[in-house]
């Protein structure tokens, strides 16, 4: 015996180990996602408010050096009058000093903030951009600039920001902060912004994620690798000790020299499933131990059992025809013991050359002690027949026998007839069994219910009552055993006398041998798959007439 | 095959039912063997016997023979089929039947 090889699937689907671990990695991985998100957001929270706070406080400062008086004189001064100049001198060095990138202050156009006028405008002189001229009108970049200028110009906030951190082409992430610049009274003139770019923010994020990343490879090699040497050592390797010493006995039938649970040392439930195996393979080979020398034995049985049924055969008539120069009548019998041999049994030998004497009987019980019995039956009704005795005779002598010694009450049932060849007449005695059936030349067969007698073997003092009956030239005698009438089917039916006798109605006219084949047919056919249950022995008798 | 046994001092009575034949014949005569110590008059009530074999049959022989020292067996009920097996085979004139 070979194990049955088990290359299905791929890799991890074959390996505990190899499932684990996906399952741990995978495990991790979203731990680390979830991980990486969240440290994204306080990180990138963390640093926008330094930026923004930064970008606030210059915009504050720019806000109040241009506010407090009537701005229109900056934005009347085209730009090139000494207090604008002055101005845009200090603005400029607080561009520059504080990190902003740029540096505006703006007038929005009230009725729907679409366009924006510069009146001051600074680049950092590290930036690779340039600033817009004075008076320079251009329209808002978007909605929310719109709505932020909005905000300031009409519901009075102090700040307002824009952040502007993802895809955008046209330029670098940055934030815009914005506070309005106020007259002498309080109202909005003009709005201040600072821009400042975020290339610290991005560059430091994305540092920070290829760390995180950095750590989780790392990490989930090392978890991989540690569960692998944990379970390999702790579960894999114990139970492919088992599996292979399962599989080594499944082919070798014989338990190894060092025992399994030596070298599967768990004390878990891996250890358990070690001695159960162990258990196991001791418990098979005790019982193929026992198996075989059972089937040794039934071999034997079997042997002397095929011996017996043979010599049980032997022991009946069994050539046909049995006497082939007597043309006065012609005998068939056949005999199917349910087991290897049977109680039931046919005889029929000649007593001189006018009488031939008939016999069929039915031990009780099957088997081995009815075949025993049977043996016993057979020789003591021969014996006394060919003493000469009348039918009821040999049937007292042979009970009397019998009943001298039968511990076991055993018996067995006897229809016995003598037939006188020469004259047809034939003297019948029966000890307990079933019914004869007889045919004339010019009708059918039918059930003779003859007197009868107690079976043999029952009691010592039973006596039997012989009567007669004529044979014509063609008529029949039909003997059998209760194996026949209770032939039963699947079902727990029982073939019965009548569907017998419509069996040999069809075949009324044939020769016993085809009688009797007849009749095997019908019964199997009744029967068809239940089991043969009971010995099945008959015997047809035809006569033909007295010797010319 | 069941057999119920019930005593009532010096007699007994087995309800035998079901089949009785070569497979459950020794299961009845151990009945037989090991219950019957005392009783006198012992009665097989054979209302629910099905079936009778010719090992069943045997069994009954040995039911007359512990019984032929005492006061006797007596057999009731039995159904056609089974009444038909004692009439064929002689044991309706042997046993007492009623």
């Amino acid at each position: 015996m070979e194990a049955p090889a088990r290359k299905r699937g791929n890799f991890i689907s074959r390996h505990v180990a190899a499932k684990s671990i996906l399952g741990i990695v995978l495990m991790l991985v979203v731990f680390f996602l979830l991980v990486s998100i969240v440290g994204q957001r306080t990180f990138t929270r963390a640093l926008l408010d330094q930026y923004s706070d930064g970008a606030f406080r210059t915009a504050e400062a720019a806000a109040g050096m241009l506010g407090g008086g009537d701005f229109s004189r900056f934005a009347q001064s085209g730009g090139k009058t000494e207090e604008y100049l002055a101005a845009n001198t200090l603005l400029d060095e607080l561009c520059n000093s504080s990190g902003a990138t740029f540096v505006y202050a703006i007038l929005p156009d009230r009725t729907d903030y679409a366009h924006i006028t510069f009146i001051f405008s600074l680049m950092n002189r590290e930036s690779s951009y340039t600033h817009y001229d004075f008076g320079y009108v251009r329209e808002t970049t978007n909605d929310e600039y719109r709505e932020k200028y909005r905000l300031i110009c009409e519901e009075g906030s102090p700040r307002e920001l824009v952040v502007r951190d993802k895809g955008y082409i046209e330029t670098d992430p940055h934030i815009t902060a914005m506070v309005p610049v106020s007259g002498p009274g309080g109202e909005v003139q003009a709005i201040l912004c600072v821009q400042r770019q975020m290339d610290v923010l991005t560059s430091s994020r994305n540092s920070y994620i290829r760390g995180i990343t950095l750590v989780l490879v790392g990490l989930a090699a090392l978890v991989a690798a540690g569960q692998w040497l944990y379970l390999d050592r702790v579960f894999l390797r114990p139970v492919r000790r088992i599996t292979d010493e399962a599989t080594r006995f499944a082919a070798e039938n014989v338990q190894s020299a060092v025992r399994l649970t030596e070298t599967v040392k768990n004390r878990d439930e891996i250890g358990t499933l070690a001695a159960s195996v162990e258990d196991m393979e001791t418990r098979i080979q005790a019982y193929v131990g026992d198996i075989t020398r059972i089937t040794a034995e039934k071999e034997r049985i079997g042997t002397e059992l095929a011996l017996a049924t043979k010599l049980q055969a032997a022991f009946i008539p069994n050539t046909f025809p049995p006497f082939p120069d007597r043309s006065e009548f012609d005998v068939y019998a056949v005999m199917d013991p349910a087991k290897e041999v049977g109680g039931d049994f046919y005889d029929f030998y000649l007593i001189d050359d006018d009488h031939l004497c008939l016999v069929m009987a039915d031990v009780s019980g099957k088997g081995i002690p009815a075949a025993l019995f049977m043996m016993v039956s057979k020789i003591i009704i021969q014996s006394c027949a060919m003493l000469g005795r009348s039918a009821a005779g040999i049937l007292e002598k042979t009970n009397e026998a019998i009943c001298s010694n039968n511990k076991e009450n055993m018996f067995v049932t006897v229809w016995l007839g003598i037939l006188e060849i020469s004259t047809g007449r034939l003297t019948c005695a029966n000890a307990g069994h079933e019914y004869p059936v007889f045919k004339r030349p010019d009708g059918g067969f039918e059930l003779y219910k003859d007197r009868h007698g107690f079976v043999i073997g029952g009691l010592a003092e039973a006596r039997y009552r012989e009567y007669e009956m004529q044979l014509e030239p063609g008529s029949k005698l039909f003997v059998y055993t209760d194996g026949l009438p209770e032939a039963t089917d699947a079902s727990g039916a029982m073939f019965g006398t009548k569907r017998m006798l419509n069996a040999l109605n069809a075949n009324a006219q044939a020769r016993p041998k085809e009688v009797l084949a007849g009749m095997r047919a019908a019964v199997d056919g009744f029967v068809n798959d239940a089991e043969q249950f009971d010995d099945l022995t008959m015997l047809c008798l035809e006569y033909r007439g007295g010797a010319k | 095959m069941t057999a119920t046994l019930t005593k009532n001092e010096n007699s007994a009575v087995i309800r035998v039912s079901g089949r009785l034949d070569t497979v459950t014949a020794p299961e009845f005569e151990s009945v037989l063997q090991t219950e019957l110590g005392g009783i006198d008059t012992l009665t097989l009530d054979l209302a629910e016997l099905e079936y009778i074999s010719s090992a069943g049959l045997r069994t009954l022989l040995v039911a007359k023979k512990m019984m032929s020292e005492r006061k006797g067996l007596s057999v009731i009920n039995a159904n056609e089929t089974v009444r038909e097996i004692f009439d064929i085979t002689g044991f309706s004139e042997v046993l007492e039947i009623a």
